[in-house]
């Protein structure tokens, strides 16, 4: 693109990316971060709370439980999986993987990701989930 | 997507292309968040903001003691910058796309905002583990 194509190219609508599906799944994984932030904002809360004591601590346990911050915390883990679906497949494309003169199929590489979600998540059920 | 004229060039004769040294950086931030969100955020959220408050986790699993004993350590320093910092490049990264994308705001104002917000952001959480750890 050289420098004088702005002017050539008629500027876009606001909502261009409402004419097709493609652009719409694009517009929909890029806002995939929205509820990430909601999230992370939530847990920057918690860590607050936590240098705070142990009464801050029980305080922002039951702000986790009302009901608005709940559902988007449970739209935050949809995002998060749709953004993984949509980012695992760019690996085997940015970065193709050849081992011994075989190049690894995309297929694997995209499961090999799904792996290492579960992992994990079992981390986190080795470190909390038990009794 | 090609962002083209994400730097418009200034004045009609704009030959002094402005070199763009810093967007390797946001890139790099914003693959390193993204693989962070996709592959740590699903299990973060399901035990944090999902079991945790409907109870489903046993009863000390995160008590105040057992909680800050994790997330005041070095491992605790880790997870903060796996879990808060990288993935809040990545966010801002798509939040400043996202904005040019529907023409909103001027792209040089946002990438100050946008940049800023997640590194301001980044060293408050980090601080507060220090801080933690110290205290």
């Amino acid at each position: 693109m050289d420098k004088l194509s702005s002017q050539r190219l008629p500027p876009l609508k606001r909502n261009w990316w409402l004419k097709h599906r493609f652009f719409k799944l694009y517009m929909l994984r890029e806002a995939t971060v929205l509820p990430l932030v909601f999230f992370t904002l939530c847990l920057l809360a918690g860590m607050v709370a936590l240098l705070q004591g142990a009464e801050s601590w029980q305080g922002w346990i039951a702000f986790m439980r009302s009901p608005i911050v709940f559902v988007l915390n449970l739209l935050a883990l949809a995002a998060s999986l749709f953004h993984a679906a949509t980012f695992f497949v760019l690996f085997p494309r940015v970065m193709p993987l050849r081992i011994a003169g075989h190049s690894l199929p995309d297929n694997m590489i995209v499961a090999g990701q799904w792996a290492g979600v579960v992992a994990v998540a079992l981390l986190f059920f080795w470190l909390l989930g038990r009794a | 997507m090609i962002k083209q004229a994400m730097s418009k060039p200034s004045g009609k004769q704009g030959a002094q292309h402005k070199q763009a040294f810093d967007e390797p950086l946001w890139w790099g931030l914003f693959s390193a968040g993204g693989v962070c969100f996709a592959v740590l955020l699903p299990a973060v959220i399901l035990f944090i903001a999902i079991l945790l408050p409907l109870g489903l986790l046993p009863a000390d699993a995160l008590s105040y003691e057992r909680a800050s004993t994790l997330l005041f350590s070095v491992p605790g320093l880790l997870f903060v910058g796996a879990v808060v910092c990288l993935p809040l490049f990545h966010a801002a990264h798509r939040m400043r796309h996202g904005l040019f994308d529907i023409s909103v705001g001027n792209d040089a104002l946002n990438k100050k905002l946008m940049y800023g917000g997640a590194a301001l952001l980044s060293i408050v959480a980090l601080g507060i583990v220090v801080a933690g750890f110290f205290s």
